[in-house]
């Protein structure tokens, strides 16, 4: 499946509606659950310090990927409860939805997992997070200033991110 | 028919270049990091002006020959050409690329803002992200240097980056 292509970003899907900033936050983990990138744009209640945060939406989705691949009615096989699986394995859970909000995820198969918290109305968001993955690998990792596995601290990063996430529907 | 890389690739290729001279071969001596890094580029330079300039019949002056760098050698290598030429008419030329594209992804630690503790520490974390900065600079200016040493013109070249993602080349020419 081809990500991406050159070095000119692809043109990002079109947004469902063009309105205000309908996004709360994005996390990016890497394999380790090092949270390399927490960004914040609308979130009014702060319940945890924001390591544990990190912790707890790691292990949430650690955990919720596992509970997926363990209930797929169409899978045959079954390994056993909690032994960590290969990103791609089993089925690929992208989301969950509450009253409050919508949680959008995706895991790339380098293990980078992108987390994005928005409001429930908002449609599916695959081509979103890919493309965001696609920003990622280009302003991040092809950073000749960046170390893998440290903490993203980029402002090229940040503005384009900002200006995408204002568009998603 | 032409032959063609991957940019992820070459771009992968030169940061390692870089990060390997700077911070392996000569960690802590980056001036000799710096003329080795050129030094590479300018043998590439000097090679690809071989390969350009084949079909090619002379250059009749040095304003010729910089603008076959800004034209055709920069349309190769980044497929566009320099975006404003510019001379005081005595040997310096000023070759300035808006958005020079092995800098196009770069971007430095933003959480750099003059907060420093004490005695100058914000500043300096700011000189040595431009100085990492520089290092990836040597290259393209060795080949600027080779591919016009190759055209028989002597010449020093210098990069300024005062105004990213713009990225000014400065060639004097001696004698």
């Amino acid at each position: 499946m081809q990500f991406f292509g050159g070095s000119e970003i692809s043109p990002s899907p079109p947004a469902p509606t063009a309105a205000g900033n309908n996004a709360h936050m994005m996390y990016v983990f890497n394999r380790n659950g090092v949270c390399l990138l927490y960004r914040e744009w609308n979130r009014p209640l702060w319940t945890l310090n924001a390591q544990q945060d990190h912790k707890l939406m790691f292990g949430l989705l650690f955990s919720l990927k596992s509970l997926t691949a363990k209930m797929d009615p169409t899978s045959a096989e079954k390994g056993n409860l909690g032994v960590p699986q290969l990103p791609g394995q089993g089925c690929s859970f992208h989301g969950f939805r509450t009253n409050t909000y919508k949680l959008s995820f995706m895991e790339t198969p380098s293990g980078i997992k992108i987390i994005l918290v928005t409001h429930p109305k908002t449609g599916d968001l695959r081509e979103s997070l890919k493309y965001i993955y696609n920003l990622y690998v280009e302003y991040v990792v092809k950073n000749p200033l960046y170390t893998p596995g440290s903490p993203v601290r980029s402002d090229l990063f940040n503005t384009t991110l900002d200006q995408y996430v204002r568009g998603i529907g | 028919m032409a032959r063609e890389v991957s940019e992820s690739c070459v771009d992968s290729l030169l940061t390692e270049m870089v990060s390997s001279y700077c911070n392996r071969f000569y960690a802590n001596k980056p001036e000799l990091a710096a003329r080795r890094i050129e030094a590479i580029g300018y043998q590439v330079g000097h090679q690809l002006s071989e390969r350009y300039t084949m079909e090619r019949p002379g250059f009749s002056d040095h304003l010729e020959a910089i603008k076959f760098i800004c034209k055709d050698l920069w349309s190769e290598l980044f497929k566009k050409q320099i975006d404003n030429l510019k001379t005081n008419r005595r040997g310096t030329f000023v070759l300035q690329d808006n958005k020079f594209r092995w800098l196009a992804h770069v971007s430095i630690d933003p959480s750099i803002d003059g907060s420093s503790n004490e005695d100058n520490s914000g500043t300096s974390t700011e000189n040595k992200a431009a100085q990492a900065m520089s290092m990836h600079l040597y290259f393209p200016c060795g080949i600027i240097r080779g591919a016009l040493s190759n055209l028989g013109i002597t010449c020093a070249v210098s990069a300024d980056i005062s105004n990213l993602p713009a990225c000014s080349f400065v060639v004097r020419i001696k004698g």
